[in-house]
């Protein structure tokens, strides 16, 4: 696998892009499926491949905006992949971007960063009216 | 059917919304949007909106779980779900399955436990969980999700347990935002 993926959203999964040119893996949206490894993990293989086959960096795009623990599970093991890869020394990057009031995201965002190393920006941006 | 005298049950008991029956992922979906439309008609604030839905989420798919690990039919695959106010205002997000005896009294244990800790300890209980293996089947699967809505409560977690002639037992759950 050394392509894009492109994932579309529903009421309980996040839209999901990554650029295999550029490196960038968007993800918004809410993920509360039942059994969220069905979706994660050809998120999880293509970032693996990502990791393996390209020398970019790698930077994660992220606005998601609730997730139930299923998905805050298979979120983690996509963490802990960028964590290894910065480890051995690979640019990994995420930048997740939420609406002001949603105080419960920017915690959960705020508990993932504490078990990573790479940069890790969490960025209230406006509400839209 | 006395759908008066049900109507003013829910009423009496400050039920904004409920349901029961077989409980299928469009419906737990389509609940969950009635929840959050309601939630928003009524100027919640963010927070609690997103911790009662939350909590909705992970009790609906907690049953969903369990019937399927326990190879439920159609009949006993069902969830009683009512999200209201308590008297204080507060609000609370409960639901019910019928569960097999002896799981339903090794998870009001598990909710029992869960309840002595405080917050730094249920964060710590929470990413302890987080970190075991996905697959490692027992009933105490629910973990996570229970550790969850006990985070997102400002009360401990309330399991009542009542037992059936049958052998299996009803077990319901209140969380208060």
């Amino acid at each position: 696998m050394n392509s894009d993926i492109q994932i579309s959203g529903t009421q309980s999964t996040p839209t999901v892009r990554g650029d295999w040119e550029t490196g960038c893996l968007t993800m918004q949206g809410d993920s509360y499926p039942e059994n969220a490894f069905e979706l994660f993990d050809q998120i999880i293989r293509w970032i693996g491949s990502f990791l393996e086959q390209n020398r970019l960096p790698l930077r994660l795009e992220l606005q998601l905006v609730y997730l139930n623990t299923s998905s805050v599970k298979a979120m983690m093991d996509i963490f802990d992949l960028l964590e290894d890869a910065h480890r051995q020394g690979r640019p990994v990057s995420v930048d997740w971007r939420y609406h002001a009031e949603n105080e419960r995201i920017a915690e959960l965002a705020e508990e993932f960063r504490e078990d990573c190393t790479f940069p890790f920006a969490i960025e209230p941006k406006q509400a839209t009216p | 059917m006395d759908l008066l005298a049900m109507r003013e049950s829910y009423q009496q008991q400050r039920v904004m919304l409920c349901f029961n029956g077989p409980i299928s992922r469009s419906l737990i979906e389509e609940i969950g949007n009635a929840l959050r439309n309601y939630l928003d008609s009524e100027q919640a604030a963010l927070s609690s909106s997103m911790d009662v839905f939350a909590i909705y989420i992970e009790m609906t798919q907690n049953i969903r779980h369990y019937s399927r690990r326990r190879q439920y039919g159609e009949r006993d695959a069902t969830a009683t779900v009512a999200v209201g106010r308590d008297d204080a205002g507060r609000y609370t997000v409960s639901a019910g399955n019928l569960v097999e005896a002896d799981d339903g009294r090794e998870l009001a244990k598990v909710i029992e436990e869960i309840g002595e800790l405080d917050k730094a300890e249920l964060k710590q209980a929470y990413k302890r969980q987080l970190r075991q293996p996905r697959d490692a089947d027992s009933t105490r699967g629910a973990g996570l999700g229970l550790l969850d809505m006990a985070r997102k409560s400002s009360l401990p977690l309330q399991a009542r347990l009542q037992p059936l002639p049958n052998g299996q037992a009803f077990f319901s759950l209140t969380a208060t935002v």
